[in-house]
């Protein structure tokens, strides 16, 4: 089994790669720690083939892949134990997951699934993989790929901090909220978004963050093009 | 109420008064001007400790008894991390004021009462003023306020703080309402309320009251996971906490705080429904053109338009006001001035060192002052109540992402080609520290109009415009090269954009003037002092004749490094004071180098010196208001900071021309 920081990249990883190309400097971003310390680590991933390079990017290999859903399952697991189990709020269970993440057993595991009811989501409505590696398909896209005049319905807001979850929330944007984007500032700027009466401007890092379902009148899907970073 | 008030150990302190009220709202609903209102003009501004939101306090008199007054943060919410929602709920929970004004607005009542509810949960007495009531009545909107009262169970006070209308009744309604008990938030769903009443009882029996909160209040908190609250119940609290948090999420299937926050909405939207009554006719709103102002085809020219509007304005009517100004003051305050300096202290060098400060010192802070910064000022205010800035930031945010900054700091660097002292207090609007001090750092290095009035007349009308361009190249790319290494060195990246776009609004004089006389004073206050106490200075060295002496020990500098004569030295020293002084001075002193009259600069100077002249003069030491007022706001640390890389940038570069300009031919 790969070490806990090893196993912290390849979660990493995973999670950028549901978004677009990986770059190892989008890792470093993530990770806090500086280029050449990535380099060294993603080598190191090499050679246990978990990762492949093609063009200086990271892909995972299937193994990498099936680790990476490993740690996710448990981490999620466990934001899901804690929050329901012992009452700690969303907004602060991200970090504590990080430390409990790594502690627990397959068998720990499964008992986890059963005392809870086998959940399919995490608190923050990720879907939870599970003990064989299988991972449900993300349903919804991000705010920033609607176009100007589109309408969709809030789905969820991935953002394992809360901040950004407990400030729409004060602004009236839940999962559930319909959204309606009336413009699209020019070189992949913001949109402004109706919500209720009233107009946001919502920064493409934030409109990234919030996953919508488009609902109402049906509307074209405009091909992405790398992804929010 | 038995509330404990502790010391917030900072510069923020409950004001005096017979009572004391707190002025909520959110963010473009009239808060300020409704503070403005009651307190007039005495108003003190302080910061919480480990924040950067200024608070607002104030005191006021009402029929012989005294009002202390809090202005918080606009603000949405009083949950979560934004930093205007954490100073408001701090400010709220320390200084405890008797009575909590809650500023709506009934045109998007909903949205704002979701603040009211949050106040009321934590057990406050609140006064709902209900402001902008003219521009209600305008969009045909009716507010039965009766209702609304009838549904919260506190007053709700009509207003229109931009006239003054209805400020006096909510202070009345305040004075009230402060020896009342505390009405209760009308309760959530019945689902929520009954998951929720264990742990009211749990407070209540463990007779736990935080800061003298009362139950249900500390009960909302711990829901909401509140931290600071938690840590301050007993453990046995705490654990019926967990326990209710997690009945209630998995009743609802959302997590408890989310639920919360849902409730409010749904309570502040059901009252809101029921006591607005949208009249048919509503008249077609300027909000429907208002919509080219971020549609990117129309958008982007008006920008531009209006950003060249603004710069031309400081260019022009800002020189044309100053003229004006310099005769008054020569026909009117001056001599005045003279003769009561002579008539103290005599007609000999002290006299003329005093005239030096009083005289001329004070004239230049005014020539700067009044024309350029409070015109600034005004406009700046006129762009911002119209709701047109947030178009603005809209469209240029992603530009400004590269520099780290936020869509709204285009408007501090438009500002700082006109001048650096209103584009350095316009920073003060940007949302964290970091952009505030990448964005008046920046301000620092752009050549303010009196600069860009150096390198035309020194090298447009001497050298020619070839060189005027590269000079303005020059500093251009310098200038960008400071932004991005600033975007690395610092810390931090710029938050993600979240930001209310109001639709037009007629914008109001009184709100305006009142706005740019705030920040005006600052200027005034600060920076004249200095620029007096630096007149003084200079001109004592001036009139005592030791500037040359004071400039040999830069000959090596000036002379060996840049190849300039020692007059400019002299004269880049003096031009700390006004930048555009630094070419007069040397004309004159150009005149008593050469010895006849009708010299010219070129007779001292090759174009070469012009150029590098004009250079350093542009990039060394922005003017000594400037770093005033930077100082004040960003600390000494950093001033020495930016002032020694200003001319450490200047030297290099201007020494790295000297050399290299002549072997491209010019002489």
């Amino acid at each position: 089994m790969p070490s806990e920081t090893l196993e912290e990249y390849l979660e990493a990883i995973y999670k950028l790669a549901e978004r677009g190309e990986v770059r190892p400097g989008h890792l470093a971003e993530v990770m806090g720690v500086s280029a050449p310390t990535v380099t060294a680590t993603l080598g190191r991933l090499k050679a246990r083939g978990l990762i492949e390079r093609p063009d200086g990017g990271v892909a995972l290999t299937l193994s990498g892949r099936q680790a990476a859903l490993d740690i996710i399952r448990r981490h999620r697991l466990a934001e899901r134990f804690l929050v329901d189990v012992l009452g700690l709020s969303w907004d602060e269970v991200h970090a504590e997951a990080c430390q409990l993440e790594h502690a627990l057993s397959p068998r720990v595991q499964e008992a986890l699934e059963t005392f809870m009811d086998n959940p399919s989501v995490c608190p923050h409505g990720h879907p939870i993989p599970s003990a064989s590696g299988e991972i449900a398909e993300r349903r919804g896209l991000p705010l920033c790929d609607l176009a100007s005049g589109e309408s969709a319905r809030i789905l969820r807001i991935d953002d394992e901090s809360g901040e950004l979850l407990s400030y729409l929330s004060s602004l009236g944007m839940f999962p559930g909220t319909p959204v309606k984007v009336c413009e699209v500032a020019p070189f992949k700027g913001p949109l402004l978004v109706e919500v209720g009466d009233s107009k946001y401007a919502v920064g493409r890092e934030v409109a990234g963050k919030i996953a919508v379902e488009q609902g109402g009148m049906p509307a074209r899907r405009r091909k992405r093009v790398g992804g929010p970073r | 109420m038995s509330r404990s008030c502790d010391e917030p150990g900072g510069v923020l302190k409950r004001p005096e008064g017979d009572i004391v009220i707190a002025i909520a709202g959110n963010p473009n609903v009239g808060k300020s001007t409704i503070f403005n209102a009651i307190t007039g003009l005495g108003v003190m501004t302080a910061h919480y400790p480990g924040t950067t939101r200024a608070v607002h306090t104030g005191t006021a008199r009402a029929a012989e008894r005294i009002v202390g007054v809090i202005d918080l943060p606009g603000t949405y919410g009083l949950s979560g991390n934004d930093e205007d929602a954490r100073v408001a709920r701090l400010a709220l929970l320390d200084l405890v004021p008797d009575v909590v004004v809650v500023v709506v607005d009934p045109v998007n009542l909903a949205r704002t009462l979701y603040l009211a509810l949050e106040v009321l949960d934590l057990g406050f007495r609140v006064v709902v003023a209900a402001n902008l009531a003219d521009e209600a009545r305008r969009a045909g909107i009716a507010l039965d306020a009766e209702g609304l009262s009838a549904r919260l169970g506190v007053p709700v006070v009509p207003t229109v703080g931009t006239a003054g209308t209805g400020v006096r009744a909510v202070v009345d309604a305040a004075f009230e309402a402060a020896g009342t008990t505390p009405t209760r938030s009308p309760g959530y769903g019945p689902d929520f309320e009954a998951l929720a009443e264990p742990l009211v009882r749990a407070c209540r029996d463990a007779g736990c009251t935080p800061g003298g909160l009362p139950p249900h209040a500390v009960a909302l908190a711990l829901i909401e996971g509140d931290d600071v609250m938690a840590a301050q119940v007993d453990a046995q609290v705490v654990s019926v906490a967990s326990r209710v948090r997690s009945a209630i999420r998995s009743h609802f299937g959302e997590d408890a705080s989310v639920r919360l926050a849902r409730e409010r909405h749904g309570l502040a939207g059901t009252i809101g429904d029921a006591v607005v009554t949208r009249t048919g006719e509503k008249r077609r709103l300027p909000r429907d053109w208002w919509a080219l102002t971020t549609w990117p085809w129309t958008g982007v020219p008006l920008a531009a338009l209006v950003a060249g509007a603004v710069f031309a304005f400081l260019f022009f009517a800002g020189a044309f006001l100053a003229g004006v100004f310099s005769a008054v003051w020569q026909a009117l305050a001056s001599p005045g001035i003279t003769s009561v300096v002579e008539a103290v202290a005599g007609d000999g060098v002290l006299s003329r060192v005093l005239l030096w400060g009083l005289d001329a010192g004070i004239e230049a802070s005014l020539s700067v002052g009044l024309p350029y910064i409070l015109v600034f000022y005004v406009v700046l205010g006129l762009l911002e109540d119209t709701g047109y800035l947030n178009s603005l930031a809209f469209l240029t945010d992603r530009f400004m992402h590269r520099l780290g900054l936020h869509g709204r700091a285009i408007i501090p660097l438009v500002a700082g080609a006109g001048c650096s002292v209103p584009a350095l207090v316009a920073t003060g609007f940007l949302p964290t520290k970091r952009e505030r001090l990448i964005a008046s750092t920046l301000v620092m290095f752009i050549p303010c109009s009196a600069r860009t009035a150096v390198i035309l007349g020194a090298v447009g009308h001497y050298v020619g415009w070839q060189y005027t361009l590269l000079v303005v190249g020059i500093v251009f790319v310098m200038w960008l090269s400071i932004a991005l290494v600033l975007q690395r060195i610092l810390p931090g990246e710029s938050h993600g954009l979240v930001m209310e776009m109001f639709p037009f609004r007629r914008p109001s004089f009184r709100r305006v003037m009142a706005k740019a006389w705030d920040q005006f004073r600052e200027f005034l206050f600060v920076a004249t002092p200095i620029v007096v106490a630096g007149s003084l200075v200079l001109g004592g060295l001036y009139e005592n004749g030791w500037l040359m002496n004071v400039s040999r020990p830069l000959e090596p500098v000036i002379g060996g490094w840049l190849g300039l004569p020692a007059v400019a030295g002299v004269t880049l020293l003096m031009g700390m004071l006004r930048n555009e002084l630094a070419l007069q001075l040397l004309v004159v002193l150009a005149v008593s180098t050469a010895g006849y009259a009708g010299a010219n600069i070129t007779d001292i100077m090759s174009p070469t010196d012009l150029v590098v002249f004009a250079l350093v003069n542009t990039i060394a030491l922005p003017c000594i208001s400037a770093v005033a007022v930077f100082w004040r706001r960003n600390g000494l640390k950093r001033t020495l900071a930016v002032v020694g890389a200003s001319i450490v940038l200047a030297l290099t570069i201007g020494g790295i021309v000297a050399r290299v300009l002549p072997l491209l031919g010019l002489e």
